[in-house]
């Protein structure tokens, strides 16, 4: 059997251990193969486990809007970015949630340096926080990822006066920044301090140049307000977002809560059944917000509170400086 | 060194077994650093494959490569790489093709298992190939398993329902074998990741069955898929089944925490729409009744002018 | 035709208008560079970005919307006084009557310009309007402001009608033509007849019941913007009519210094007494004994019941900001108390000396309940960068809260030129009574 293939596309590094954003083009176009005894089909069980795994053929396969994954034609398309009003519709049928496993933490930032990255963020803004919470004296301090909570009865979308905030059907709250004017009123409706404003402008503002919309991690714009998105534009193609696949620990799990599932790539749980089993709870369920992030009590720890100070370069390591705990510590 | 390119080197790594494979990742950092230590800029990179063979129901197999390099140790997928597969067994050696690296670094191809070269024991050995360019070192991985396949369905006795998996190895000329005292993973395909909802163990018959678990959720009629999966198995390699079935709760079954006040939605509530429209007709209208006010004073004025 | 008495009246108006001395214009030259600088901060802002400012992630808003609270708040209570004393005719409010509309317009003017400082996207503003959402406290804003901006500016018109006609009618007085022509203009041809009398009456009578109707609403709505949110300190249901009293308050204190450097420069202790000092004063008094039991009630019931976040600001400000605490919540309201509520201490100088105090402790008071709230989220803070830990204002700010001061007082220099600062035609009415009115 003889081969024949055809490529117009050099060989290159993916810029990123994981597929940045520009390379989803890339991902579309994919190598084209044409050889005898290669056969060109996924099969449905191919598509569902693996919906990136689309590329043994001209043919690729998509999460579409409707949450089905369809094979079209590569040449038709050319910018995979969904539409603006696409973007505001979200996902038909699906909600999605995530789990943020305490026991796991240790602080080892991965999540926000993924996600920073992904994301075009400069240094000065972070879409994941990792916290050091303490309840009280007595109790056992814990480090404490905090994305945005995707709130069903989100404040910040209640207060926008232009609509620029809005919540999509699949459950997340995103920003148009080309609808945004940078009032701040979102800042203070939002009682999790989850919404960074870009007080200038960023190098990193200007690296992607792509057509914006607000749902494919576009770099920020002067004068708005970004936060963390749960990274849509990965989740249409069946990815899961940045801050859960870049987590050593494998603390996020990521999942769609009506098909009852959350993943962290490696483990896959009953969703229902995890939150049960361990006693999951979602932050400041009194402000009536409700959250579509769920914590995991920090039991049963993987590692001790201080592991989380391993590593961490010097600015981050004064973040917690102020912490009672921390202070504790010094006393002694 | 700049001036002077030996060109591309070749540089094979054979490694007979897998899990030979997730020993060289564990070392290979160390390896990877070394190299780096001595590499200048125009070097050639090394590269590095991994590559498993998985069988797939109707007689198929999924070859899944997958190449990449590494710089400071993190790895980097390179992509629009040829990778070219073959299939050799007892002295025949077949060419498959060749696949390009997609942008996670992944090249893929699927073709039929039956006319597939064996040795005697019934064994493919699948090779995926890297030939190298002047930048970066060829690579070469095996991969040696034995075709087999899993086959999921569904029975009801006394009104417990339950999931039979039963599993076949199949030799070269028509001579299959239950594949036994073998351990299934089965799980549900989900939107990201397969969950996994329980193991069967396989008997001396190659036919194993648990109950099925009722708390899982399926589409919007209760249809959901079960996957049953052997991975990592010396002498099959990967094999996976599935089918599907209805017995799950339909999604809308579940209950939302559904939020009473809704202001974060498009349109505004009623009451405040008519809140508002009555005060503002209200004030206007007063200032309506000013500024007419005001325009009969000048009228008057010009009256009397005139 | 206007009375003789209006003009005799308005003849010792005449110079002011008629010419500007040295002193005066120097005066507006400072002015007038106060603001210039406030727009080179603008300018700054603009191009760098509002990095420029001392806001950041956490404390997003900053003496912007303290001077917004502010203004808004000193423009609210010349609406009120002067609408409610037109209700009720107090007298004595004539010689007063036009400082306070002064102060309402001015005020209102320069009180959106800082919210919109504080918006990062100004080319966008018109969005607002476009694809405004009625749920936002914010659209409620932009709807009531400027419902009062108009009903504002109809209402100092409707009083400002017959002092142009008369300064239209006044022969004696020279102006270039170009003015006459745009007094004859605003005049609407108003003569006095008996039929204009009784609509312009009528239109006044309404406008004022409007005005301090709508003054309510906008400031509620303004308190609003803070309480619909979750955030401790903020979230209270009293912080509506908190921050009405509090408005008509601080206006009070600067209707009474606005009095007194009248009285002073433009020579006007024959109108302006020691009576009006103590009737403003008194209604100071009232308002300073209310502001107090608000503040009262909402530290009160925050410290009594000490949720975690409550407790977390009432520690900032007994800590951080205890002399700023102190100053607006202790004596900014014993001061005017003691100093009105007893006789001895009852003079001109005294009162307005308090006035200032209460202006700047209530200005303290709004910067107390944006700032400390916004520096105890409900999440601590934990950050490396001192600028996001705790608000700490820039020259920027301050360059641009100097430039709304230097403007109101500009345009109430210029105001006072154009217009005289006494209503005349007001005064001019009652003749008989003027001897009580001044007593
Ligand atoms: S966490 Fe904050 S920003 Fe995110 S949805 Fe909830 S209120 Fe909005
Ligand atoms: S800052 Fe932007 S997103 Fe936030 S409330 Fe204002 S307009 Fe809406």
């Amino acid at each position: 059997m003889k081969s024949l293939t055809l490529n117009p596309f050099p060989l290159k590094e993916a810029t990123d251990g994981q597929p940045k954003k520009s390379s989803r083009r890339d991902f579309l176009k994919k190598s084209l193969v044409a050889g005898a005894g290669v056969v060109a089909t996924g099969g449905l069980i191919e598509a569902y486990l693996d919906t990136s795994a689309a590329e043994s053929g001209e043919k690729v396969k998509v999460l579409t809007t409707t949450g089905e994954i369809v094979e079209v034609d590569k040449s038709q398309i050319k910018y995979p970015r969904i539409s603006r009003k696409e973007s505001h519709q979200g996902i038909p049928g699906k909600k999605f949630v995530m789990v943020i496993d305490l026991a796991r933490c240790k602080n080892a930032r991965a999540c926000v340096e993924g996600c920073q990255k992904a994301h075009h963020l400069p240094k000065d803004q972070e879409f994941m926080k990792v916290y050091l919470l303490q309840d009280t004296e007595n109790t056992a301090p814990y480090w404490f990822p905090k994305p945005c909570f995707h709130c069903d009865n989100p404040l910040c979308v209640s207060v926008c006066p232009v609509g620029a905030t809005y919540k999509r059907s699949d459950g997340i709250v995103l920003i148009d920044n080309e609808r945004c004017i940078g009032c701040k009123f979102c800042i203070t409706g939002c009682p999790y301090s989850t919404r960074v404003f870009a007080w200038r402008h960023y190098e990193e503002f200007d690296e992607d140049t792509q057509p914006y919309s607000p749902e494919a991690s576009s770099p920020g714009v002067e004068g708005t307000v970004s936060k963390c998105d749960f990274c849509p534009d990965l989740i249409r193609v069946g990815k899961l977002p940045y801050c859960v696949t870049s987590c050593p620990m494998g603390v996020i799990y990521f999942g769609d809560i009506d098909e009852d599932v959350v993943t962290n790539g490696a483990e896959t749980y009953q969703f229902s059944k995890l939150i049960r089993e361990r006693a999951g709870y979602r932050y400041l369920e009194i402000l009536g917000t409700r959250p579509s992030v769920y914590y995991l009590p920090p039991v049963e720890r993987q590692f001790p509170v201080d592991r989380g100070f391993d590593g961490l370069n010097e600015e981050v390591e004064k973040r917690y400086e102020s912490t009672p705990y921390v202070q504790k510590q010094r006393r002694k | 060194m700049n001036q002077y390119n030996p060109g591309p080197m070749k540089k094979v790594i054979t490694i007979r077994f897998f899990w030979l494979t997730s020993l060289l990742f564990l070392i290979s950092p160390i390896l990877s650093a070394q190299n780096e230590a001595e590499t200048e800029e125009n070097e050639p990179v090394d590269t590095y494959l991994s590559f498993i063979a998985t069988y797939t129901s109707n007689d198929t197999v999924v070859l899944t490569a997958h190449l990449f390099i590494r710089r400071e140790r993190i790895p980097v997928d390179l992509q629009n790489a040829p990778i070219s597969f073959t299939a050799s067994g007892d002295g025949q050696q077949l060419t498959i093709g060749e696949v390009f690296t997609d942008s996670t670094g992944k090249a893929r191809c699927l073709i039929p298992t039956t006319s597939l070269p064996r040795d005697k024991e019934g064994m493919v050995t699948y090779t995926a190939d890297f030939s190298g360019t002047d930048n970066y070192f060829s690579a070469s991985e095996v991969f040696i398993s034995k075709p087999a396949a899993l086959d999921v369905s569904f029975y009801e006795e006394d009104s417990i329902k339950y999931i039979r998996v039963s599993g076949i190895q199949t030799g070269s000329e028509g001579d299959d074998a239950p594949i036994a005292n073998e351990t299934v993973l089965l799980f549900v395909p989900t939107l990201f990741a397969p969950m996994p909802v329980g193991e069967i163990y396989l008997e001396e018959d190659g036919v194993g069955s648990m109950e099925f678990p009722m708390t899982l959720i399926g589409d919007s009629v209760g249809t959901i898929m079960i996957i049953a999966r052997i991975d990592e198995n010396d002498l099959f390699g990967y094999v996976k089944g599935g089918s599907s079935c209805n017995w799950a709760i339909p999604k809308h079954f579940l209950k939302q925490d559904k939020p009473t006040r809704e202001l974060w939605t498009p349109v505004a509530p009623l009451w405040m729409i008519i809140t508002l429209l009555i005060l503002l007709a209200g004030v206007w209208g007063h200032y309506v009744y000013a500024v007419v006010q005001l325009i009969k004073i000048k009228q008057s004025a010009k009256k009397e002018s005139a | 035709m206007a009375s003789e008495k209006e003009l005799t009246l308005l003849k010792e108006f005449t110079p002011q208008i008629e010419h500007t001395n040295i002193k005066q214009t120097v005066w507006m030259i400072f002015l007038a560079a106060v603001i210039v600088l406030g727009f080179y901060a603008l300018y700054v802002q603009i191009t760098e970005g509002h990095i420029v400012t001392g806001m950041r992630d956490n404390v997003v808003w900053g003496i912007y919307i303290v001077n917004f609270i502010f203004f808004m708040g000193i423009s609210y209570a010349g609406a009120l006084i002067s609408g409610t004393l037109h209700l009720f005719k107090a007298e004595w409010r004539k010689p007063i009557i036009r400082i306070a509309e002064f102060i309402t317009i001015i005020a209102l003017l320069i009180g959106p310009c800082y919210i919109l400082l504080c918006i990062g996207r100004l080319d966008r503003l018109y969005y607002l309007v476009i694809f405004g959402r009625i749920q936002s406290p914010i659209t409620w804003d932009v709807i009531a402001i400027s419902t009062d901006i108009f009903g504002c500016l109809i209402f100092l018109y409707l009083a400002l009608l017959r002092d142009i006609a008369a300064i239209r009618d006044f022969q004696e007085i020279r102006i270039p033509k170009w003015k006459r022509k745009i007094y004859t203009f605003l005049a609407l041809g108003y003569t006095g007849t008996p039929e204009q009398k009784e609509r312009l009456h009528k239109a006044t009578d309404i406008m004022a019941a409007m005005v301090i109707a709508i003054a309510v609403i906008v400031y509620s709505v303004l308190a609003w913007i803070f309480s619909v949110t979750l955030q401790p300190g903020w979230h209270s249901t009293i912080f509506g009519p908190y921050f009405v009293i509090a408005a008509v308050f601080s206006g009070c204190g600067v209707m009474i210094v606005v009095m007194w450097l009248f009285r002073k420069i433009y020579h006007l202790e024959k109108y302006i007494t020691i009576k009006h000092f103590v009737n403003v004063g008194v209604l100071m008094l009232i308002l300073a004994a209310l502001f107090g039991y608000f503040t009262f009630s909402d530290y009160l019931t925050k410290w009594y019941g000490s949720e975690r976040n409550d407790e977390l600001l009432i520690n900032l400000l007994f800590d951080k900001y205890y002399w700023l605490f102190i100053l607006s919540n202790y004596i900014g309201v014993l001061l005017p108390m003691i100093v009105v509520g007893i006789k001895k201490f009852r003079t001109i100088n005294n009162i307005t000396i308090s006035a200032i105090i209460v202006i700047l402790a209530l200005w303290v008071n709004r910067y107390l309940i944006v700032v400390p709230t916004l520096e105890s989220p409900y999440l601590p803070i934990q950050d490396s960068r001192p600028a996001w830990i705790f608000y700490n204002s820039t020259w920027i700010e301050w360059a641009l809260t100097a430039a709304g001061v230097a403007f109101f007082a500009l345009a109430f220099t210029i105001g006072s030129k154009l217009i005289p600062i006494i209503n005349v035609s007001e005064l001019a009415e009652s003749p008989q009574e003027e001897e009580k009115i001044l007593e």
